[in-house]
């Protein structure tokens, strides 16, 4: 059996990745790749512990992460696509009519 | 007992029956989902005044998954009065699409989930269900400024959303629990409770737009479509709000010291900052971004005095906040017309143009900046007397320091609106739709009456933030 530390560790370093490149890749596209990834990461967190805990709830959680992933991934995916539709291309820092 | 959630599943029904109504009706009846939208507000507003006097409160369902009390109705009530003016100022609106009334109640019903969850998965939800629908109406104007504004809320949105997730799954390892009331601070492995915590807290302090984490709000604010921005500015710092107060005080009473500082020393940046960047604004709906930012600092002082007079002052506050900014939005989309942006110099010579909104705007603002006589200066002087009941002076010097620079940002569109025009502005008379000037004439009475006599509300207030643990 895998310890459950590593499991955490792991997620901990996918996490990390995730959050990296959200705040350094420049298309939607893989931005919003990466923000899924911390998802799962945290997903992963869960399953691990429930399994440690021999409880449930963490189970619950994971899949009701996975579910509301997928939603979100159809509103992204649309909005992007209708943005890309509009400029026929992808770079964030083109997309800034909106001086932040 | 039973009837505890029936606010919501008011709004669940009101839901199913206006997607019906729009898929079966033809293109001409789009207004049939706006009454249909409205009737379950209005369905929901009921329930939830029969709940608040029903007088068989907390009721705890779910495995405490959600509670229901005074707090969560009063939430309830926050949030409708929130989904009611976004739906009154964008009444039958062509440029934002049949889906309008529809998102609007799922969004609402988020925020309304927000204010009774008690438990990890609940909260989680309620953000989820309040964040997807806002993505779609934040981008549903046009593909170019509103499409810009609904991919950067949709990014920041699921990179907070990751870090709120991970904060969670954290507590969760540390406590075996992910029931907020039976959380225990005592028993927790320290440094993967402290980093849950933190992260835990960030995530929602994104969603509320506190100065660090708070690039986002002007840019989706300005390019929003109107009533969703009104929407935004009111009913999802309601709802963040109101679950950062939950999660914190049912979760962490007993560790105060964890958070209690980090907040405070938050909520005096974001008063500050927040009102200083509005200082420099042109546009409006920028300009009331950053005034939410700062208005969302305030509100965090609530939370940082962690008193009974904290919580109570946070739920006052947030309703004479959005008395007003639902006032200021609505005069916002009279002045716009057919546009969906104002500028300042659109302002100019308001007063020769249209005299009621030019003293309704005058109203609102001086509300948002805290005079006397208006809702907003009796909603600060509650926060400050909170904060120094909880013998923390440095909180209350910044919301006075916050205060004194909001002005000076509020008094720019009231000087031009009162300006002599110089001719090159339309002069043509404002149109009034009937919906707006409903909702505009009641904020501004509820703003003034609120200043004057706010004896009742703060006896509902007080009732609802009662919570036995806090001194």
């Amino acid at each position: 059996m895998i310890p459950l530390n590593w499991i955490v560790g792991l997620a901990a370093a996918l996490f990390a990745i995730g959050a990296v490149g959200v705040l350094i890749r420049k298309n939607p596209l893989i931005m919003f790749m990466a923000a899924e990834m911390m998802w799962n990461a945290a997903a992963l967190v869960f399953v691990a512990y429930a399994r440690s805990f021999h409880a449930m709830s963490g189970q619950v959680m994971a899949f009701i992460i996975i579910g509301t992933a997928a939603a979100e991934v159809g509103i992204g995916l649309a909005i992007i696509v209708s943005v890309f539709h509009h400029r026929h291309r992808l770079d964030i820092d083109e997309v800034s009519q909106l001086r932040g | 007992m039973a009837f505890a959630l029936w606010p919501e599943y008011t709004i669940v029904l009101g839901i199913f029956a206006t997607m019906l109504a729009i898929m079966i009706g033809s293109r001409e009846r789009t207004i049939v989902g706006y009454w249909l939208a409205l009737a379950a507000l209005v369905a929901s507003a009921i329930v939830t005044t029969v709940d608040w006097s029903s007088r068989v409160l907390p009721v705890s369902l779910f495995h405490q998954g959600v509670t229901v009390d005074a707090f969560s109705l009063v939430v309830d009530g926050l949030v409708l009065l929130a989904a009611v003016g976004a739906l009154l100022i964008g009444w039958n609106d062509r440029r934002y699409g049949t889906d309008f009334p529809i998102l609007l109640l799922v969004a609402l019903l988020g925020m309304m989930v927000l204010g009774m969850a008690n438990n990890f998965i609940v909260l989680f939800l309620g953000i989820e269900l309040l964040s997807l629908p806002l993505y779609i109406l934040a981008a549903s104007h046009s593909p170019g400024v509103s499409g810009e504004a609904g991919l950067k809320y949709l990014l920041l949105g699921a990179f907070s959303s990751g870090i709120l997730l991970f904060g969670l799954a954290l507590l969760y390892g540390s406590s075996g629990t992910m029931v907020f009331t039976q959380l225990d601070p005592a028993t927790m492995i320290l440094p993967l409770a402290g980093a849950g915590l933190a992260l835990t807290v960030v995530g929602l302090v994104f969603k509320l737009g506190i100065v660090p984490f708070h690039m986002w709000v002007p840019d989706v604010y300005e390019g929003s479509p109107m009533p969703v921005t009104t929407y935004m500015a009111f009913g999802t710092k309601v709802g963040a709000a109101a679950i950062l107060l939950r999660f914190l005080f049912f979760g962490f009473s007993l560790s105060v010291d964890w958070w209690g500082p980090a907040i405070g020393y938050l909520a005096v940046l974001t008063m500050i900052v927040g009102n200083l960047l509005a200082l420099a604004q042109k546009d409006l709906k920028r300009l009331l971004a950053y005034s939410g930012i700062a208005n969302a600092g305030y509100v965090l002082v609530g939370i940082a005095s962690h008193n009974m007079s904290g919580a109570r002052a946070l739920l006052f506050y947030l309703l004479v906040y959005g008395l007003a900014i639902l006032a200021a939005f609505a005069i916002l989309t009279f002045v716009a017309g057919e546009r969906d942006s104002v500028s300042l110099n659109d302002l100019t010579g308001l007063v020769y143009r249209s005299p009621w909104l030019a003293a309704f705007l005058t109203i609102a603002m001086l509300s948002l900046a805290g005079i006397p006589l208006t809702g907003g200066f009796v909603g600060k002087f509650y926060l400050l007397q909170a904060a120094i009941y909880a013998g923390q002076p440095g909180l209350a010097i910044g919301l006075v320091v916050g205060a004194m620079v909001g002005l000076a940002a509020y008094v720019r569109p009231l000087q031009r609106a009162f300006a002599k025009p110089s001719g090159s502005e339309s002069i043509e008379p404002i149109r009034w739709p009937i919906a707006g000037a409903i909702v505009l004439i009641v904020c501004v009475a509820g703003t003034i009456g609120l200043g004057v006599y706010p004896g009742p509300v703060v006896h509902i207030v007080n009732h609802s933030a009662a919570f036995y643990w806090l001194k």
